[in-house]
């Protein structure tokens, strides 16, 4: 008779806590927020920094790479309406880059080192220029 | 009766909240196998290998490098890079040295301070020096951008000044090359006649030696109607672009 109360007191807990576990769990769900309780996060948008007139980044060819073919892609971007001239130390290249300022082309290099300039023209004459090392080379070490 | 049977209906309830909670986790702990301390033990020491493998392959790499030599010792080679900065070069036993210009055996000692080299060997990007496996004395060529002032067309030389308002002689040699680009038709072949006083040319040449305002010209293009001359920027892009990991 004792084990009895203490299981049905044991069991009179549990369903005391289960109901209130559900009863928490609908409050919560429905719980809504008064707009006077809401904080409002302003964002200010960033300043953006004035972009410059005549650019030129290189993708590719990675400076002091070493490579087994001698033709080697040169890939990068600039400003759209800029003419790129690559130089190498027995070739060249002039292209236009495309609406995006894309650029993709390739170029012949030599045995051992070469030093690739890689310029871009603006219309208005302002250039700017990268240089890249790129080693032809098989032997292994 | 009642009290017993309310008393089976709640406690199969528990049962099954329990089973269906549980569940889950207990068929997750008993599909994973306990590993033993063997296994352990094994898997640590791949993860080591690994890890230290990847390590050294991310932290040497085969580069070359190019730049004119500004101190010299038996071991080092101090270098100033085509982007102006200074590099350390470390030779062994192992390098090799050549020069085109060299007459039987070259060697560390015979390379000299302002000798422009290149370098090939294993860049450790830790401590930043190269470990040369290949040295040769090379003459890369010069790129100038410059605009044409007069034409000696007796000697076939241009007097010219650069974009950083240098003024420089021209030298045309029979083997010269000479092209014209224009947007519409690329680069064509042209000729020493087709060059104008004032033209925007691209020069790629070589230094002559004991002339320092001269350049043997190996090829030449006309950048006509297309470029108009401005002083070039300076190597704000590149600064941007150098990389030392």
């Amino acid at each position: 008779m004792g084990k009895e109360k203490a299981l049905l007191s044991f069991i009179a807990v549990f369903i005391g806590l289960l109901v209130a576990g559900i009863a928490f769990y609908f409050y919560e769900n429905t719980k809504t927020i008064t707009p006077s309780v809401e904080k409002t996060i302003s964002s200010i948008p960033p300043t953006p920094t004035p972009k410059p007139s005549l650019f030129l980044t290189i993708g590719k060819p990675i400076d002091e790479e070493v490579v087994q073919k001698r033709i080697v892609t040169i890939s990068g971007k600039t400003t759209s309406d800029a003419t790129i001239i690559i130089l190498a130390e027995n070739s060249e290249s002039i292209i236009s880059p495309t609406t995006t300022g894309d650029f993709s082309t390739t170029i012949n290099i030599e045995n051992g080192q070469n030093v690739i300039e890689i310029t871009a023209i603006a219309p208005n004459g302002e250039k700017t220029k990268v240089l890249k090392t790129v080693t032809f080379s098989t032997e292994e070490f | 009766m009642m009290k017993k049977v309310l008393f089976l209906i709640i406690f199969a309830i528990c049962l099954l909240t329990i089973s269906l909670v549980e569940g889950p986790f207990t068929t997750k702990v008993n599909a994973a196998a306990t590993p033993s301390a063997s296994d352990d033990q094994i898997k640590d020491q791949l993860i080591e290998n690994i890890a230290s493998r990847v390590a050294e392959l991310k932290l040497v790499e085969k580069r070359g490098i190019v730049g004119i030599v500004s101190e010299v010792s038996n071991i080092h080679i101090t270098i100033t890079d085509v982007q102006n900065n200074t590099r350390f070069i470390d030779v062994d036993e192992l390098t090799k040295f050549s020069s085109p210009s060299a007459k039987g055996s070259f060697g560390i000692s015979d390379i000299t301070k302002g000798t422009t080299i290149g370098a090939l060997g294993l860049y450790n990007k830790e401590s930043r020096r190269l470990l040369a496996r290949f040295v040769n004395v090379i003459a890369p060529p010069k790129y100038i951008y410059a605009t044409v002032d007069s034409i000696d067309s007796k000697n076939l030389t241009l007097n010219t000044t650069t974009n950083d308002k240098k003024n420089l002689i021209i030298d045309i040699q029979t083997s010269t090359k000479i092209s014209l680009y224009t947007k519409d038709s690329g680069i064509t072949r042209s000729g020493f006649t087709k060059i104008k006083v004032n033209d925007e040319i691209v020069v790629i040449g070589f230094a002559l030696a004991g002339k320092e305002n001269m350049v043997a010209a190996s090829r030449i293009i006309i950048l006509n109607e297309t470029i108009p001359p401005a002083p070039i920027q300076s190597g704000s892009t590149e600064s941007a672009e150098k990389k030392m990991p």
